[in-house]
């Protein structure tokens, strides 16, 4: 556990909000919430204390796109999971300049959502084809959208999930 | 996919060659564009793709129930563990308890599953360097493993076996039987792959230092699965983040040395042994009781989760995000082919072509997985 | 029937125009045998059946292929050299026919017998090059010249130390004529017995097999590399006579190797080697070697091109070189 403590102080030091979270629950051992200014920073961090990149994705939500990346460590169990929102513009520094994998992760990203990475030296369709550039199959419709809050693990909240059951206002607006 | 390519060739000693969709060695509809000077690869760019279904959007338009099919549909070769990813993830949002027997199948099922792929993959490679009985004599003993799999599970290749709480069906005494002796089959079976194959003066100067991969690298692009502990890093997510039963079993990561294409060939044929190990052991030990806890349908919570499982190739993950309905908000796919290949242009920029074949081979690269 | 025999022998061009006629025949009787031989070899190599459906343990499948071959569509690619690509296998096939005509099938069972039948045979061989180069320049294909270019590169380097294990040979016998090489072996004192010819023997089989694009020497077709080399994009009977043109040439090379070094028709043990006995014996030894290269086709991986170089230019054609040299220094004493 040296390994995490150390991330851990590496990471407060560097300023960053990290946190510690349940990892039976949630599958990853720390949590980090970036700014958008901070992402090329953390990752270099991130790669200075030995972490590989596992993937770089991105959710649709209101205000803008959240921008999800994973790290874990070859050495000890140590998976980190950080967040950080694309300005208004749906613009997010690239990374793959530090962790050259995450290149075709942002590629797919921006086929699959338009995330801008700036920065990016070759942002051509890698999945789709050329023809789909503009499709962006996985934006939400707008009466899908959910504020980011919605996605947010509440904190100290149920792990439970809530069995279906149609509450009576549903049922009889069904009927 | 995109049908440009970035290369600007106005050097008139150079030349494009186009490397696929169908080309034998791409094992499917993997297209390579490479910018060749003679027989030196010059410039490597992968074009992927053409196998895209979307599954992520798939995984968004339904109830979660429903994209169990689909998890088995993206590895073909070794869609176990992306099953037991799938449910496993699912029951640590849900906090779902498995019976242990359950667990126990699990393991038995994906690590046979193990083999099965790592046979396909060893019999690919060396047909990729133009020996073509290997593969025959892995099919042999690849068909032993579908054979039982397929009475249990109903399928051959694209297992739809697990369920979240369990698995579909309990294993029989039959399948027992047949696992133990398709086991000890196998173990007089692999010093015959290592004699016609690993010993082969040809092949050993086909793959030694070959397509070296360096731990940076590997930590740089994500690479996982054999294809990094080819490089010596004993990195599993058997044993780092132990799931399942797997920390109730015994069995070592084999590595390599150098990272190239023999340290990874071989690495895979001394995994076989291992999982021959833990399928042992869970034999030895598999516990009685149900197989299946009550199924109950049930809303994802609010939130963000991930689950990562060892595959035949490596590391997948799944990150899931809830938003309080049936229906997965988000589901990323992390495939570990996808980022094994990744490194394929910093790993054999400069290349001769039939190097170039040789590394490739060596990464076991299943497309449709890649492409999803 | 003693009338038509002597005309034969009266007019050597009616004897020539029959030899063409039957060799061609053979030349595609050889393909069929050998391409019904390798599949199931290969198959028993591989615990499969191999073809099982036509015919008893499926002997007609080779036919049935034939046939189908002759039906398909002969593709020329938009972009290719009409006139060459059609050129190329013929080109192939030819040079072929023309070698089985010198070659002694028994003492008195032969197309023709030259005084210099070697050099004519070799001579003759290194056409198959020329087409290769042909078929992979006018495919206007760039996996077609990679095969083309490689098959020219590899051909260059094996033709030397096929020639130098050879000469060893001619030394020994002091002429060029396949039928004296083969008198001269008469008994059992075959060449392949001298340790100094049976080392020329070796490396006449390891650089015949990569003359005759053979796997682990199949550069020229490396399948997962080139997707089929230089006939990519042949179609039909062009491709088909590229194929009846490689089991000719591998029968060429097992048959030079066994009346260099075997004994040609003569039988082991001095066991009688009549006209039909004599082809009995050569045949029996050419199929041995081609099983031989079969075997080997289906064990071994492929060598990489640098490496099949650094074979010929620095092991085979120097070992032959010194073996040349002891071969003529130990002609000289006896």
């Amino acid at each position: 556990m040296s390994l995490m403590k150390n991330t851990l102080d590496i990471l407060k030091s560097g300023s960053f909000d990290v946190a510690e979270s349940d990892y039976k629950k949630c599958g990853y051992h720390l949590e980090v919430k970036l700014t958008e200014s901070q992402v090329r920073d953390f990752a270099q961090a991130m790669l200075d204390c030995g972490f590989y990149i596992d993937f770089v994705s991105a959710v649709h939500v209101t205000p803008c796109f959240q921008v999800v990346y994973q790290f874990a460590h070859f050495d000890e169990a140590c998976r980190i999971n950080a967040k950080a929102m694309a300005n208004a513009q749906g613009e997010i520094p690239t990374i793959c300049d530090i962790y050259h994998g995450a290149n075709w992760h942002e590629r797919e990203t921006h086929d699959f959502y338009g995330v801008v990475f700036t920065g990016h030296a070759d942002l051509r369709t890698l999945l789709l084809s050329e023809e789909d550039a503009d499709l962006k199959p996985l934006l939400k419709h707008a009466d899908k959208l959910v504020n980011v809050e919605t996605i947010t693990r509440k904190s100290g909240g149920d792990a439970e999930m809530k069995p279906v059951k149609k509450t009576k206002e549903e049922q009889t607006a069904a009927e | 996919m995109s049908t440009m390519t970035k290369f600007e060739t106005t050097d008139k000693h150079r030349f494009l060659l186009n490397m696929g969709p169908q080309h034998p060695a791409t094992h499917g509809v993997l297209r390579v564009i490479l910018e060749m000077d003679g027989e030196y690869a010059m410039g490597i760019d992968p074009v992927l793709g053409y196998g895209h279904r979307m599954q992520e959007k798939m995984a968004e338009s339904r109830t979660w129930p429903g994209f169990y099919p689909n998890t088995g549909r993206m590895d073909y070769v070794g869609a176990m563990p992306f099953n037991h990813g799938y449910v496993a993830l699912i029951e640590r949002m849900a906090g779902i308890e498995v019976p242990e027997r359950a667990e126990y199948i699990r393991v038995i099922t994906s690590e046979m599953n193990r083999i099965a792929s790592h046979l396909l993959g060893i019999g690919a490679y060396v047909l990729d360097l133009g020996a073509f009985t290997p593969i025959l004599y892995a099919f042999d003993d690849r068909e032993d493993i579908l054979d039982a799999l397929e009475d249990i599970t109903g399928s051959r290749l694209t297992y739809c076996y697990y369920r979240v709480g369990g698995v579909l069906k309990d294993i029989d005494d039959t399948f027992i039987k047949r696992t133990r002796a398709f086991i000890e089959n196998f173990r007089k079976r692999i010093p015959m792959y290592n004699d016609l194959v690993t010993g082969n003066v040809i092949f050993i100067k086909r793959t030694e230092g070959v397509g070296i991969i360096t731990a940076d690298m590997a930590r740089r692009y994500g690479a996982t699965g054999p294809t990094l502990r080819g490089s010596g890093i004993a990195y599993d997510i058997r044993k780092s983040e132990p799931y399942s039963v797997y920390s109730h079993f015994d069995f070592d990561i084999p590595t390599g040395k150098n990272g190239d294409s023999l340290d990874r060939y071989y690495v895979r044929i001394c995994e076989l042994e291992q999982s021959l190990r833990i399928i042992e052991q869970a034999l030895d030990k598999l516990p009685d009781g149900p197989v299946l806890a009550k199924p109950k349908r049930a809303k994802l919570q609010e939130g963000d989760c991930s689950f990562s499982v060892e595959t035949a190739r490596g590391v997948l993950t799944y990150y899931l995000v809830g938003d309080g309905s049936e229906v997965p908000y988000k589901l990323k796919i992390r495939v570990p082919s996808y980022s094994n290949l990744s490194l394929l242009e910093e790993m054999c920029t400069g290349m001769l072509i039939a190097d170039l074949v040789s590394a490739m081979g060596s990464l076991d690269l299943v497309i449709p997985e890649i492409d999803r | 029937m003693q009338q038509i025999i002597d005309l034969i022998q009266t007019y050597s061009l009616l004897r020539m125009l029959i030899a063409f006629l039957v060799l061609i025949g053979i030349v595609f009787l050889n393909a069929i045998v050998m391409g019904y031989l390798e599949r199931k070899i290969a198959a028993r190599i591989q615990r499969r059946w191999g073809p099982m459906e036509i015919g008893v343990q499926g002997w007609l499948q080779m036919i049935l292929d034939g046939v189908k071959m002759l039906a398909k569509q002969l593709i020329v690619p938009r972009d290719a050299d009409r006139f060459l690509f059609r050129l190329a296998p013929l080109l192939c096939f030819t040079p072929v026919v023309m070698i089985f005509a010198a070659l002694p099938f028994s003492k008195a069972l032969y197309g023709i017998n030259l005084h210099i039948g070697l050099i004519y045979i070799i001579a003759m061989a290194s056409i198959n090059v020329f087409a290769i180069l042909i078929a992979g320049w006018s495919s206007n294909n760039k996996y077609s010249m990679f095969g083309a270019m490689r098959s020219v590169a590899q051909n260059i380097a094996y033709e030397i130390p096929i020639l130098l294990s050879l000469l060893s040979v001619v030394l020994t016998t002091a002429s060029f004529d396949l039928q004296k090489i083969v008198e001269a072996q008469s008994g059992w004192l075959w060449f392949a017995v001298y340790p100094n010819l049976f080392v020329a023997f070796v490396i006449y089989l390891i650089a015949g097999c990569a003359e005759t694009n053979r796997a682990p020497f199949d550069l020229p077709e490396a399948e997962s590399e080139l997707t089929a080399g230089f006939h990519t994009e042949y179609s039909g009977f062009g491709f088909g006579l590229f194929a009846v043109a490689e089991y000719g040439n591998l029968f060429i090379m097992a048959s030079i190797a066994s009346i260099m070094f075997l004994g040609g028709w003569n039988g082991p043990f001095g066991l009688a080697s009549g006209p039909l006995m004599g082809a009995f014996w050569f045949l029996s030894k050419v199929f041995v070697l081609m099983l031989v290269m079969i075997w080997v086709r289906w064990t071994y991986p492929r060598v990489r091109f640098d490496q099949l170089m650094n074979l010929a230019w620095k092991y085979l054609i120097p070992f032959s070189l010194v073996n040349l040299l002891i071969t003529a220094f130990l002609v000289k004493m006896i």
